[in-house]
């Protein structure tokens, strides 16, 4: 009974001991209906070279009919123009449930450059956030009404994940962006949006050198930049197998599975990358050619004219990055294993990437052609 | 004359006693003492009352060897004999004791806090000789041993401790024993009450020991090698030692197919999560960690607060106290009007508490299911710790968040390692680690593969099945 007593006796001390701690937890509460959540932010860089940040809240209360807020200011960093907008509001600016970053063409063509440390540092920021970058004036994309689409920034959001889970456009994270910049052997990407009028399209790859902007690839092209960026499970793909000038010979392809393996050969100025590409697909459309798919002869046929075809298209896109100087498919990163790091240290990877001679091959294999033989 | 005087020593100590009857004939020099309300009348007039019509006073020695009776000479002993039933017979200066005792108590029906699906529907009832007549005709062996104490210096209630020779650890039946008669009260009214009074630890709002109204649970936990106490007066009865998984196991995971039973055990357990955690998070989540919260819900969720006066900690504390309050009010009241409360409780408040902007209905879903998964457990006793326990975690989480919510369960943790039931471990068997137990605590694995008692028992006989060849 005396134990039971004195564990008694210790309560007041360990009540005020509570007390205590509870009550210092008061400070950082951020009550669901009084933040502000950033749902998107965008990004442009003003000819004074202030930076034009936009953001996009959404706002839920019953009395007002907006469905959104959108708060624009200049500054030079993004949080000091996180104060500034701050001021214009009634909610408190957060942003852990930032979804999409829009990269303005005149912010990218800059450079990014430090800006994107801002958004990795801030642990509240998911490394699964969307990074795009607009053909245009991404502040304007973001600030206007589309009749169709009465909330911007989820229609963005939507649009991007659904692309980029069929694989038309390479997935553009925070946590991939970044990844591929610091890697010295791989440059990242980010798909492209532009406005059409009263919707929002897909307007193809963005290529970035380091963190430079430097070109784009048109989005018919999007889906051997996926074939050569790295495999995927499920894909579509359009193919007009044009031999003569008249045939409107065109394949169709869906359940696209591809896998790639990049291998480098020689030494110094002898070195060759060859690409390595399998296709396993089925056929959805055949239409203007005069192969009966039927027959294991012509299907074999046919598998050589997509090789062919897709072999021929890689290698011309290959060409256009190292025009660029965008190692976007990470070339350098195989180099670089292949001739150990030290070595790799010595070359001047972004000198010498656009003379490097890469070859692709392409193997096609067709599983499945439908219903029809 | 020495009759005279113990009779009248005897009659002094119940006086006052309205319902105690003195029966004298003279004639016979014989005096009958007892309370008509704890003996069986129709024996009485059977066996005593009409044979003692017929008889003169010389016939008496013989129409008194036909009955069972014991002679007491001692009056506190005739006195105890009388208050636990029995008839006093004087005659000759010669008190005989007749045992008469038949209480009356409720019949045997259906358990009305422990209902299963399957299997026998029986409950135990008040009188503990109908106790333990449950347990025995589950039982049948020589080897189940009962042992009869008495509690309460006032009440004098029997306790009986049960236990089957050679499968039971008798460490736990002598600590047990001990323990029950080193307790020193006026009375003692309820199982559950005693067990609160042998507890390990008092202070903790976990059950210390097993407590439970269905004789087939109690007959397999004596097969399993526990110790089991019966009290008089009590339609429970308790087994120990216990550990904390045994809460969630009804005896329906038995009587179903052992896929069945697996998956209405998983279930509890995730009702257990639910129940102590939900409104925790709900409160964490709106408080401090919006990041948490699924775009998809994000809108409706913010628009449903958005409408709400208080922070998040209070609306939730005050909806659980609603759902309490309905759950306690529902308690107490008769079955009919206790389903009009629910109904009132359930969509008036609910749907208008909504509507009136005083709470989310988001809340209201989190509220109403965390209360659902807390009558899951098949012990009510379990389901009332584990109620209690969401109040601390709530108001953890509406102060410090999910890292509030870390610091209860961290805290839940080390004060149910503390624990013991009996001095064995209360989280037997995950500490001590015994992976032999868990196909019968997390699952409820085939038969096949129970063949070994529970080890928590330390029985000196562990097989429970021969495996087949």
């Amino acid at each position: 009974m005396r134990n039971f007593s004195s564990r008694y006796m210790r309560l007041p001390l360990l009540l005020i001991f509570a007390g205590s701690l509870l009550l210092g937890g008061c400070g950082d509460q951020r009550i669901l209906e009084q933040v502000g959540l950033i749902q998107t932010t965008s990004y442009d860089l003003l000819p004074n070279g202030e930076l034009k940040i936009a953001v996009a809240i959404p706002r839920v209360e019953a009395e007002s009919n907006q469905e959104r807020e959108v708060l624009r200011t200049s500054a030079p960093t993004s949080k000091q123009a996180r104060i500034q907008m701050s001021r214009q509001t009634s909610l408190q600016l957060v942003s852990g449930q930032l979804r999409v970053t829009l990269l303005g063409k005149s912010f990218v063509q800059a450079g990014i450059g430090d800006h994107l440390d801002t958004q990795t540092r801030d642990p509240a920021i998911s490394p699964l956030m969307k990074i795009a970058v607009v053909n245009g004036d991404a502040e304007q994309l973001l600030n206007q009404r589309y009749s169709q689409h009465p909330r911007t920034d989820l229609y963005i959001e939507r649009l991007l994940g659904k692309e980029s889970d069929s694989h038309s456009i390479p997935k553009a994270t925070l946590y991939e962006f970044v990844r591929d910049y610091y890697d010295d052997g791989i440059d990242p990407v980010a798909p492209m949006i532009r406005r059409a009028g009263e919707n929002i399209v897909i307007d193809g790859i963005a290529l970035f050198k380091d963190d430079r902007y430097v070109g784009r690839i048109p989005e018919k092209d999007a889906m051997i930049f996926a074939c050569l960026h790295g495999g995927f499970k499920q894909g579509e793909l359009g193919i007009r197998l044009r031999k003569k000038e008249k045939s409107t010979e065109a394949v169709v392809l869906t359940s696209l599975v591809s896998s790639r393996s990049i291998k480098v050969t020689g030494a110094g100025d002898k070195m060759k990358v060859a690409i390595d590409m399998h296709l396993n697909a089925t056929v959805s459309e055949y239409i203007g050619g005069d192969l009966k798919l039927g027959k294991p002869r012509d299907l074999k046929k046919l598998e050589q004219k997509i090789s062919a075809y897709m072999a021929a298209q890689a290698e011309l896109l290959v060409k256009k990055l190292q025009q660029a100087g965008a190692d976007s498919i990470g070339i350098g990163s195989y180099v670089r294993n292949h001739m150990g790091y030290p070595a790799w240290k010595k070359t001047n990877w972004g000198e010498r990437y656009p003379r490097i001679e890469v070859h692709c091959k392409v193997k096609t294999r067709i599983n499945n052609v439908g219903k029809m033989k | 004359m020495e009759q005279g005087q113990q009779l009248t020593h005897i009659l002094q100590q119940f006086d006052d006693c309205a319902d105690f009857k003195h029966i004298a004939y003279p004639e016979l020099n014989v005096d009958l003492l007892y309370f008509d309300h704890m003996i069986d009348a129709g024996k009485l007039s059977r066996e005593v009352l009409s044979p003692l019509l017929s008889v003169t006073e010389n016939e008496m020695a013989s129409a008194l060897a036909r009955l069972t009776f014991t002679i007491k000479s001692e009056n506190k002993e005739i006195v105890v004999a009388i208050l636990s039933g029995s008839a006093a017979l004087f005659h000759g200066g010669q008190a005989y004791i007749i045992d008469m005792y038949d209480p009356k108590g409720r019949a045997i029906s259906q358990s009305e806090t422990e209902t299963t699906i399957t299997g026998p529907h029986e409950a135990f009832s008040e009188p503990a000789n109908s106790t333990l007549s449950l347990i025995r005709r589950r039982i049948r062996s020589s080897h189940l041993k009962c042992i009869r104490l008495q509690v309460g210096e006032v009440s004098k209630t029997d306790v009986y401790v049960l236990y089957v020779a050679d499968i039971v650890n008798m460490d736990y039946v002598q600590e047990l024993i001990r323990r029950i008669r080193e307790i020193e009260i006026d009375a003692v009214h309820d199982t559950n009450m005693l067990v609160q009074l042998v507890d390990d630890k008092p202070a903790s709002i976990f059950p210390q020991f097993y407590t439970t109204e269905r004789p087939d649970a109690i007959a397999s936990k004596l097969a399993g090698g526990r110790v089991v106490g019966v009290m008089d007066g009590s339609p429970f009865a308790f087994s120990a030692p216990t550990s904390l998984f045994e809460f969630f196991i009804s005896s329906d995971d038995y009587y179903q197919r052992w896929s069945l039973g697996t998956a209405t055990r998983i279930l509890r357990f995730i009702a257990f999560i639910i129940t102590i955690l939900f409104t925790g998070i709900y409160v964490s989540v709106t408080t401090f960690h919006y990041e948490m919260i699924p775009q998809k819900l994000l809108l409706t969720l913010s628009e449903s607060r958005s409408r709400v006066p208080f922070p998040p900690v209070y609306e939730a504390l005050l909806m659980e106290t609603v759902i309490e309050l309905l759950r306690e009010a529902g308690a107490r009241l008769p079955t009919k009007i206790g389903q009009t409360i629910g109904i009132v409780g359930g969509i008036v408040i609910g749907q208008a508490a909504v509507q009136a902007g005083f709470t989310s209905n988001i809340l209201i879903i989190v509220v109403a299911s965390s209360a659902i998964a807390s009558f899951v457990m098949p012990s009510f006793i379990m389901s009332a710790s584990i109620r209690l326990i969401r109040f601390g975690l709530i108001v953890l989480a509406g102060i410090w968040g999910n890292l509030g919510i870390t610091v209860g369960i961290a805290f839940l943790v080390i004060h149910l390692s503390h624990l013991t039931s009996l001095g064995s471990s209360y989280l037997t068997p995950v500490a001590p680690h015994k992976p032999g137990d868990w196909m019968d605590i997390f699952i409820r694995a085939p038969f096949k593969l129970l063949g070994k008692r529970p080890s928590q028992a330390k029985s000196p006989n562990p097989v429970r099945m021969k495996p087949k060849e």
